[in-house]
């Protein structure tokens, strides 16, 4: 007969099972309380979990964008400040031009001083930036303008040196140079001259760089172009000018001849600087836009920080309270099961 | 009546609470045994000659018991099935951890994209090829993974049977004690406890129904209704596979020779451990599996390589990513395995003498194949077409069981959520069976268990009654004593 609803083994089991099961709960408490996320993210969220996945990956694709646009914007920054010197220094030879339009000594000192120009010149438009260089275009692991004062000879300086034998039959350092009329300059310049800075010329002798500029992906739908190039016509002109005043005798020209020619080199210059502000506001453009896409990306990453947040995030205030109410609970526990285990016949036998 | 038969019954009565006390102490030495029903001494009297102790039986609970039962068998299941579940999360791991292939694939895509910002640098091509790498590798790892875990589930399932059959021919000895002992009318309740633990026991395994016929025996049948055990145990086989790769699939498990797992018989088994370990290898960790491929054929395909001449003529071929098939794509149906023999082409692993270049021009496939014809150092076209592909809708193979048209990336986490779901609801589902496992202990140990303090009660009353017959026995002696005395 049995006269008992409950058996001994399972008043120590029962008290036993709840004591693991409170343990259990308070390790993950104390775990969420340390993290202020879910014990285990994955089990709590179940599908949920892929998008917090994919939240996290667009947070880490957004990221990266606005690390690659800060690059190309320094790139960008770089290529503006380059050109500025460009725009500055043209107007400095602007000056000088004027200033030595009279001719006579100053005729001599111009062309040493065209002569350091076009090498300056020539080594701003070669400037070098990370790995590449800033006016290559697209062909940016070579540098964009050869060296004209190298030696031996390079292309560029031997065309120009030809161009003048074969109009005037004499070097251009020769005093016969004297005897070359302003029209007959002007011809020379206006013709074979001006074609040594056009294509084919230009890409044969003097320019490596591609006309293909530099394209720039800056959000997942925007590619714009973020770079200028040497074969635009502001850097042509620019060498064109710096070499006519540096490299075609002037010292030794006739004085309407010497003014011919530095007017053209005025003209010249001055189209250059106008051409390299249309280039500047083109790059600021595309620099204003690189940082309109950061900024709106910026504000994407904060609102998916907060979803990602929403998702995982456990209240660590909540979980402290749950700590000590678990903890409480154990206590209980542990009590009564002393408690019952005390209370036994046996004692009062 | 007279003092002799008086004498009798007194004797009678101290055998009988010898008997009972006998019953009580193996009780109160059970009285910690969850698996121990409390035995009861029955007594009966015979007229004119006492009591004596005519049977002893045991406190059962039928329907309690066969909850436990069946509650055991589904927790078992289920826990085999959150198991290997587990062990599939590895290869998922923490969302903030970022080691998921949908992280590792956000990663190329973040590496290609700055590597679109810096197209001559050598730096970051390796940075891409190195991400490209790891994404191949984690494939790799978790194509490990789900063979280990199934190959896991089939020695398991070896080791269930094996641990089925000794239970069964247990089972088999232990019934037939009982039904002798029936027939003979001897004590067969310690017996029956025993069946009662091994029965548990072999529901763990493979979910079963009982019935009980005459004289307490029992047959066994699983619950699609195969017989286990009839009279005699009936053999369980199953052939072991020693290593599963991705397109084998393991043998069937046959009892009494019906197969009683896999989707083709009709007697298949729905719980006990056995059911989970099946399901885990024909199931989950397959599908897991063709997620993985699925993933390894999309990331082969995203970056294959098509003909560059003005007329092309050559087929598309594995670019950045080629597999054991290579260099032509896998197709557009799922291929079992793929996601365990995707790599990146040597011809871009600069640790196999390769050029990362070849990522921003083209050409891994041969000279057809070159994108930037013109080998300019600044060329972007081909990068933006890789992180465009990668960002496009592809469609997917449907026995995968997730979407049939997504972006590889959205593939790759609907993948871990479609993982992290099965794992939260297997969860959920574990503790609940566990949770009713428990209470169904619980309560039919409280029903058939012993409890001290009433034995202890007990005790008290049989030792009065050892008492009184004793005192009786003396009575009866001085009474015949003063008979004798006055006959004398």
């Amino acid at each position: 007969m049995k006269t008992t609803f409950i058996s001994t083994n399972s008043i120590s089991a029962s008290t036993r099972q709840s004591m693991a099961r409170v343990q259990q709960q308070l390790a993950d408490a104390l775990k969420e309380m340390d993290t202020s996320r879910y014990a285990d993210v994955g089990k709590t969220l179940g599908y949920r979990a892929g998008h917090s996945i994919s939240l996290r990956q667009e947070h880490a694709r957004l990221t990266t964008m606005i690390e690659t646009n800060a690059m190309v914007s320094s790139r960008m920054q770089s290529t503006q400040s380059t050109l500025q010197n460009l725009v500055d220094t043209g107007k400095d030879f602007v000056a000088q031009l004027l200033g030595s339009r009279g001719g006579g000594p100053n005729a001599l000192s111009i062309q040493t001083e065209a002569k350091s120009r076009l090498e300056g010149f020539i080594n701003t438009v070669n400037m070098a930036f990370g790995s590449g260089y800033l006016f290559a275009g697209v062909n940016s692991d070579v540098k964009p303008l050869s060296d004209y004062t190298a030696t031996p000879s390079s292309a560029s300086h031997q065309a120009v040196a030809d161009a003048f034998f074969t109009q005037f039959g004499i070097t251009q350092d020769d005093p016969a140079a004297a005897n070359i009329s302003a029209a007959d300059m002007q011809t020379f310049l206006d013709t074979t001259f001006s074609a040594l800075f056009e294509d084919p010329a230009w890409s044969s002798d003097w320019s490596s760089a591609s006309s293909q500029n530099m394209r720039s992906r800056i959000s997942s739908s925007e590619l714009i172009e973020t770079s200028t190039n040497a074969n635009e016509s502001a850097f042509r002109k620019l060498a064109k000018a710096y070499t006519m005043v540096a490299d075609l005798g002037v010292s030794n020209l006739s004085q309407p001849t010497y003014e011919k020619l530095i007017d053209q080199a005025l003209l010249d210059i001055n189209t250059a600087i106008y051409e390299l502000g249309t280039l500047q506001a083109g790059l600021g453009g595309a620099q204003k836009r690189v940082s309109d896409a950061s900024e709106r990306m910026t504000l994407q990453i904060d609102i998916i920080g907060k979803q990602v947040k929403s998702l995982e995030e456990v209240d660590p205030n909540e979980a402290a309270a749950r700590i000590s109410q678990l903890l409480t609970q154990m206590e209980v526990s542990y009590s009564l099961t002393s408690r019952i285990m005390a209370l036994s016949i046996l004692k009062y036998l | 009546m007279s003092l002799s038969s008086s004498l009798n019954t007194a004797i009678s009565s101290l055998a009988t609470t010898a008997e009972q006390t006998s019953v009580l102490s193996r009780n109160v030495a059970r009285a910690g045994d969850s698996t121990a029903s409390r035995k009861i001494a029955n007594l009966t009297t015979i007229p004119g000659a006492g009591v004596r102790l005519a049977s002893v039986t045991r406190v059962v609970n039928v329907a309690l018991f066969n909850n436990v039962l069946s509650s055991t068998s589904s927790a078992a299941g289920h826990g085999a099935i959150v198991n290997a579940l587990e062990q599939l999360e590895r290869t998922i791991g923490d969302t903030e951890l970022d080691a998921s292939p949908a992280a590792l694939l956000q990663k190329l895509s973040n590496a290609l994209q700055q590597y679109s910002s810096a197209p001559d640098s050598l730096a970051h091509a390796q940075s891409a090829v190195s991400a490209a790498r790891d994404i191949a590798n984690a494939l790799n790892r978790g194509n490990d993974v789900v063979q280990q875990v199934r190959s896991q589930a089939d020695a398991d399932l070896g080791g269930a049977v094996d641990n089925l059959n000794t239970l069964l021919s247990r089972f088999e000895s232990v019934n037939t004690q009982i039904v002798k002992g029936t027939r003979s009318g001897s004590d067969v309740t310690d017996y029956l406890d025993q069946r009662d633990q091994l029965l548990k026991e072999i529901s763990a395994e493979v979910g079963i129904r009982t019935v009980t016929r005459g004289d307490n025996d029992m047959a066994i049948y699983t619950d699609s209704g195969v017989t286990l055990f009839d009279v005699a145990a009936r053999q369980i086989t199953f052939e072991r596979s020693p290593f599963l790769s991705a397109t084998a699939s393991g043998n069937a498990v046959y009892a009494d020779g019906v197969p009683i797992t896999g989707t083709a018989t009709t007697m298949r088994i729905s719980s006990g451990r056995i059911h989970g370990l099946a399901q885990v290898r024909d199931d989950v960790a397959v599908t897991y599996q063709s997620q993985l491929d699925e993933i390894a054929r999309g990331l082969i395909n995203a970056f294959a390589e098509s003909d560059q001449s003005p007329v092309p003529l050559l087929p598309d071929v594995a670019g950045l990513f080629t597999w054991s098939g290579g260099p032509a794509l896998p197709g557009n149906t799922l291929t079992p395995g793929l996601a365990g023999s995707i790599r990146i082409s040597a011809a871009v692993d600069h640790d196999q003498g390769g050029n990362a270049m070849l990522v921003r021009d083209g050409g891994i496939g041969g000279a057809a194949y070159v994108y930037n014809g013109t080998g300019v150092a600044g060329y972007t076209e081909r990068i933006g077409q890789l992180i465009d592909n990668m960002s496009a809708p592809q469609a997917f193979d449907p026995a995968a069981k997730l979407s049939s048209s997504a972006t590889l990336g959205n593939y790759a986490s609907t993948s871990a959520a479609w993982l992290e779901e099965a794992r939260r609801s297997a969860g959920a589902e574990a503790d609940y069976r566990e949770t009713l496992l428990t209470r169904s202990t619980e309560s039919l140990n409280k029903i058939t268990g012993i409890n001290l303090d009433e034995e202890m009660t007990l005790m008290l009353e049989l030792e009065r009654t050892f008492q009184a017959s004793s005192k009786l026995i003396s009575t009866i002696d001085s009474m015949l004593e003063s008979l004798l005395a006055a006959v004398r």
